[in-house]
């Protein structure tokens, strides 16, 4: 091959046969190797006689540093532009200039506030009556300071705030969004959840008083929600929309706003930069923004929809980020990017409320008589009521998480209304309780002691909150309270034919898992199958994928809500309500161990039954139905938290997505790939992001920088949906730890292994530690990763049934052609032992055999015909 | 009854080309002393205003004040219709809400009209006040839409800074810093290829490049174009249009960055 490349050379400039070799390297993979070592040789051979190809290679290499460079550099570069045009001194001055012209800014901006309205008026266009005349005034930076001074001052961090007179608008006023930016921006700054539940309460009460009508508004704005989650509103608005808008609203490029976001790490941030460092002409002055304003606008954003809308949702956030002052414009691509970021969960919100309503009652007679109860109270007394407010609100909003319901009763009636007006209602999904991990089995018991406690299989599916509302409707919610209702036909028509006939039942809400289920081998199918059902809109006809519901609480009754009462009791109503139907209905498979060994044979039970583990609940004490916690009432035991089950994988880094918040400037997330040997390429197996603590991020993303490379290797196998922020080359092997293996359409991991298209994905990976002594040639292979799948718990079950439907066929096949007992047995064991190749010889033969058995034992009388194809060698 | 006919119908296409990269729609205002056109770009970082005399139109006639709302696209795609050396004719009824173009070409064998349905557009209209600048610079526009176009590909903002010995006009970016100095020409052969400066105190000012690049559009309209400029107020580019009026685009500065600074 050498000489062939030499007679090349001759007729070739070198610089030209180094370039198109680099590209054979680069465009096809299979040649890289062999090319590769020609270029070596070709180099060690002719780097001295001709025109030194190593500078060629030289630049290829330094090409991704670079890169690397540019955004850490930007400071720097921007002070060495500077120096070097100071050196130049014809325009030294203005370098000075730049300087004076600072310690004249606040006179200018005094001047420039009167500057145009002193002139004159031209007389340009003033014989024109009819077309009103106005002034071009002044910049906007300068009216944004008069303006600040009337709203810019709202703090509602102040100490003994008062709720009207510190209030920057009047009553019946709507809100300005920039007293809620404000009060969202202090508690941004703030890390004391206590001083955010007071500053917010602050915000509230003047609401209360003043605007009462955009306290929903502002509640929704707070939380960064549209509507009740149960109403599945979503703004639909990407990072790519916001980029857009931010370019076209303060005259940017979009690649910088992007590069923007990559350095800071936060839209909004970005946003009010881009706004801030670009004047307006203030002419017309948008009307500045009112709560209820940014709020109906983001409520049709979310609506848009059908031809062209994200070029709509584009004007109108362009809109939106116009009318924006500096702080605004942070929080409304803030809530446009669905972050806000503030630190404000929705307990404290609630508790802020609860705190507002207790200070100033909403519920109050104009003019209000009570602007601050707790004045002379003792600080016991006031945390009492606080609390007791706050107990009332948590409660109310658990069972009807809907604040298009709450807040006016609360404004109404105020909060000792509340649970008689917004209860448990079917229709109206609520949170669901949650249970906790746990580690061992040892843990269960210590936490149960001595109270009852039942252990329950923990379906791999999906939760489905069933609600039976007094018209006979049935709606479905998942665990975010998404109706889910179109996407089970199927159990909506069958609803009715669970409920026992001897009872009756009218409303009802239950909690259940629904299951993927294989009807013909009537057993449950992991959840990847259920996934594939459709998620919206299904046609109970063409449901390929069956589902069946594992019911293992009941929450309402007949008009009645049993969330206090305790477990047993709810799971006895259950019980007496409702009876399984094959294959549609059951109730969870559920034990009342004593003891460990107890419940480890359970917990292997339900891993051969295809579950994830088992859900164990206290019955008697502490059992009652705990909305919306993680409690440790119900504790999770899963395969995977169990030590010693699972193996660990080795896999390498190939990318890394760009961190965001707390990770901003670091990578907050990898692409990890195994290696296949047979290819020789490295296919994408998942993506981490737990298992690191703060220091792993940082000390991975300072080693990958170093290994970044401009576009992917050649020989990465990736879908395109996945590409990372940055590439790296494979440089790094780590250990990691999964909950499961599982067919994925988008990685590639030892694809045309076990599914000719797919590729095999790793789920819940955790990072354990980085392996120095592997090479990434040396990580877990493709071939492994099959191993892995194959025999896994889930998969083998599948397998193993089908091997005992194959003998048990095979077994009646020898009875019926005369083979005595004995050496039937003899035979089976041959044949489990694996002794005997031709049987096992492929799942899908077997499979045939068995169906024509069967149809064959429909057909006649109990005699099997021996018409089957035996293997001859078998008998 | 509006009517107003331009011999050189090229004009009116060049002037097309200069508003329709900021504006999508615009009030084109009309009084009996010629047609004016003010509108900000929907960022309200920018404002252009156009005013074309009424001598300088071959027939020009307007009884009553009229403002038509059009929109810039369709008006546009119909100039698009017109060849270069067509007389152009612009015809409204009061209160109409239609205007016709008419375009005859120099022969008069071949006359087209096109009739475009007008916009209710609700906008208020500036008196720009004379002001007098700190600064104004005087250069051939071909030569500051090579300039802007230039720095344009370093960063996104760019710095035009003035002194007594000439104009520096710089921008910073990922790749690199690029500065080009105009100093004041001695030689005033033909007028329009000068560099004049006239200067009360040194200013320096930033502003966003798509906005410039977007008012170089004009260039074709003008051999010369003129910058004006004092601190903290927008900036004024103003192309002449020989014998009926200008093109002004007005652009408010960008807050200094304190790196940059």
């Amino acid at each position: 091959m050498f000489s062939t490349f030499s007679r090349f050379m001759k007729c070739y400039p070198t610089k030209d046969l180094i370039a198109s070799l680099h590209r054979l390297c680069t465009v096809d993979y299979s040649y890289r190797k062999p090319t590769m070592t020609f270029l070596q040789f070709f180099r060690e051979k002719c780097s001295h006689i001709q025109e030194n190809p190593i500078k060629i290679s030289k630049k290829k290499d330094k090409k991704p540093e670079s890169d690397d460079e540019l955004p850490i550099s930007l400071k720097k570069r921007r002070k060495r532009a500077v120096s070097s045009s100071s050196e130049d001194s014809e325009l030294n001055n203005i370098e000075k200039l730049d300087v004076k012209k600072k310690a004249k800014t606040v006179l200018n901006k005094v001047k420039s506030l009167t500057k145009f309205s002193d002139l004159p008026s031209s007389n340009e266009t003033s014989s024109n009556g009819k077309l009103e005349i106005q002034k071009l005034s002044v910049l906007a930076t300068s009216e944004d300071a008069t303006e600040f001074s009337n709203q810019g001052l709202y703090n509602p961090c102040k100490q003994n705030y008062h709720p009207i007179q510190d209030a920057t608008w009047k009553k019946g006023e709507n809100i300005p969004y920039l007293a809620l930016a404000k009060t969202l921006e202090l508690i941004e700054e703030t890390s004391s959840r206590l001083k955010m539940i007071e500053i917010l309460a602050n915000y509230f009460r003047s609401v209360f008083l003043l605007s009462p009508d955009d306290l929903l508004c502002s509640v929704y704005l707070c939380l960064n929600q549209l509507a009740p989650a149960y109403v599945g509103l979503e703004l639909g608005v990407g990072e790519g929309i916001i980029i857009k808008a931010i370019a076209q609203a303060t005259g940017r490029a979009p690649e910088k706003v992007k590069s923007d976001i990559a350095i800071k790490g936060d839209v909004g941030l970005v946003a009010e930069a881009s706004k801030g460092t670009q004047r307006t002409l203030s002419m017309f002055k948008p009307a500045s923004l009112t709560v209820n304003g940014v709020f109906t606008k983001l409520t049709e954003i979310a609506e848009m929809t059908g031809n062209s809308s994200q070029m709509k949702k584009v004007d109108k956030i362009h809109g939106l980020l116009v009318a924006a002052k500096q702080l605004e414009a942070r929080f409304i691509t803030r809530s446009l990017a669905g972050k806000l970021r503030i630190g404000l969960a929705e307990q404290s919100l609630l508790q802020a409320l609860a705190f507002a309503a207790a200070v100033t009652p909403p519920n109050q007679s104009t003019p209000p008589t009570q602007l601050n109860c707790f004045a002379g109270l003792s600080s016991e007394a006031v945390k009492a009521k606080v609390e007791a407010s706050a107990v009332i609100l948590k409660t109310a909003y658990c069972q009807c998480p809907s604040y298009d319901r709450i807040i006016p009763v609360l404004l109404r009636e105020g909060v000792e209304a509340l649970p008689l007006h917004c209860s448990l209602t079917p229709g109206v999904p609520l949170k669901p309780m949650l249970a906790c991990p746990t580690r061992g089995v040892g843990e269960v018991l210590q936490k149960f002691e001595s109270s009852k406690f039942t252990c329950e299989w923990k379906y791999d599916g999906e939760r489905a909150q069933i609600h039976l509302l007094e018209n006979g409707e049935v709606r479905i919610y998942s665990r975010n309270q998404e109706n889910n209702t179109s996407k089970y036909p199927d159990i909506i028509s069958r609803f009715q034919s669970w409920i026992n006939p001897s009872t009756s039942v009218h409303s009802a809400i239950l909690d259940s898992e629904a299951v993927a289920w294989d009807i013909e081998k009537k057993q449950i199918l992991p959840f990847q199958i259920l996934s594939t059902r459709k998620r919206k809109d299904a046609v109970e006809a063409d449901i390929k994928v069956q589902v069946c519901v594992y019911a293992f609480d009941l929450l309402y009754l007949n008009g009645e809500s049993l969330v206090q009462m305790p477990l047993a009791e709810r799971r006895q109503r259950l019980w007496n309500s409702f009876h399984k139907v094959c294959g549609q209905f059951d109730f969870a498979t559920s034990r009342d161990p004593q003891t460990v060994e107890e419940i480890e044979e359970f917990l292997d039970e339900s891993l051969k039954g295809n579950c994830e583990g088992l859900m164990v609940k206290g019955l008697v004490k502490d059992a009652t139905y705990e909305i919306a916690k993680r409690s440790k009432n119900w504790l999770k035991l899963k395969k995977d938290y169990l030590d010693g089950v699972g193996d660990t994988i080795d896999a390498v880094v190939i990318g890394g997505y760009l961190g965001r918040g707390k990770r901003t400037g670091l990578y907050g997330g990898f692409l990890l790939a195994c290696y296949d040997e047979t290819n020789e390429e490295y296919q994408s197996l998942c993506k981490i992001g737990t298992g690191f603590s703060d220091e792993d991020f940082l000390t991975h993303s300072n080693f990958l920088k170093d290994h970044k490379i401009s576009k992917p290797k050649p020989y990465y196998r990736y879908d395109q949906t996945l590409s990372p922020d940055h590439w790296f080359e494979p440089v790094q092997v780590w250990e990691i730890k999964c909950a499961d293996l599982s067919i994925s359409p988008v990685h590639r991991a030892a694809i045309g292994n076990i599914d000719p298209d797919k590729g095999i994905s790793l789920r819940f990976p955790r990072f354990i530690r980085i392996r120095t002594d592997k090479n990434p040639d040396n990580a877990t292979s493709s071939e492994q990763i099959a191993d892995l799948y194959r025999s896994q718990e889930q998969v083998k079950n599948k397998k193993n049934c089908e091997d005992e439907e194959a003998v048990v066929s095979l077994s009646a096949r020898m009875v019926s052609m005369g083979v005595d007992l004995p050496t039937l047995h003899a035979k089976l064991f041959r044949l489990l032992m694996g002794t005997n190749d031709s049987v096992v010889a492929g799942s899908t033969k077997r499979q045939d055999q068995v169906e024509e058995i069967r149809s064959d034992q429909l057909d006649s009388t109990g005699e099997f015909e021996v018409a089957v194809v035996v293997p001859d060698n078998f008998l | 009854m509006f009517e107003a006919r331009l011999l050189q119908g090229s004009l009116l296409k060049k002037v097309m080309d200069a508003l329709k990269d900021l504006l999508n729609e615009a009030a084109w205002d009309c009084t009996d002393a010629g047609i004016q056109l003010q509108a900000m770009d929907n960022s309200h970082v920018s404002l252009v205003s156009l005013n074309l005399r009424a001598e300088g139109f071959d027939k020009y006639r307007c009884d009553r004040n009229l403002s038509m709302g059009m929109n810039l696209g369709s008006m546009s795609k119909i100039l698009k219709c017109a060849s270069d050396k067509d007389i152009i004719t612009i015809k409204a009824q009061d209160n109409a809400d239609t205007v016709t173009f008419v375009f005859e070409s120099p022969e008069q064998d071949k006359v087209s009209d096109y009739e475009m349905k007008l916009m209710n557009l609700d906008q208020e209209h500036l008196g720009i006040p004379e002001t007098d600048y700190a600064c104004t610079i005087k250069l051939p526009s071909s030569e500051f839409a090579r300039i802007c176009r230039d720095l344009s590909q370093f960063g996104e903002s760019m710095v035009i800074s003035c002194t007594k010995e000439g104009v520096k006009f710089s921008a910073t970016g990922d790749i690199g810093t690029g500065n080009i100095k105009l100093a004041q020409s001695a030689k005033v052969d033909k007028e329009e290829e000068a560099v004049v400066i006239e200067m009360q105190e040194p200013v320096s000012l930033t502003f966003a490049c798509r906005y410039l690049n977007s008012f170089t559009k004009a260039t074709s309209l003008s051999k010369s174009v003129q910058l004006s400029m004092s601190p903290e107020v927008p900036l004024v580019v103003e192309y002449k249009i020989e014998d009926i009026g200008h093109v002004r685009y007005y652009l408010a500065p960008k807050i200094e960055d304190e790196e940059a600074a």
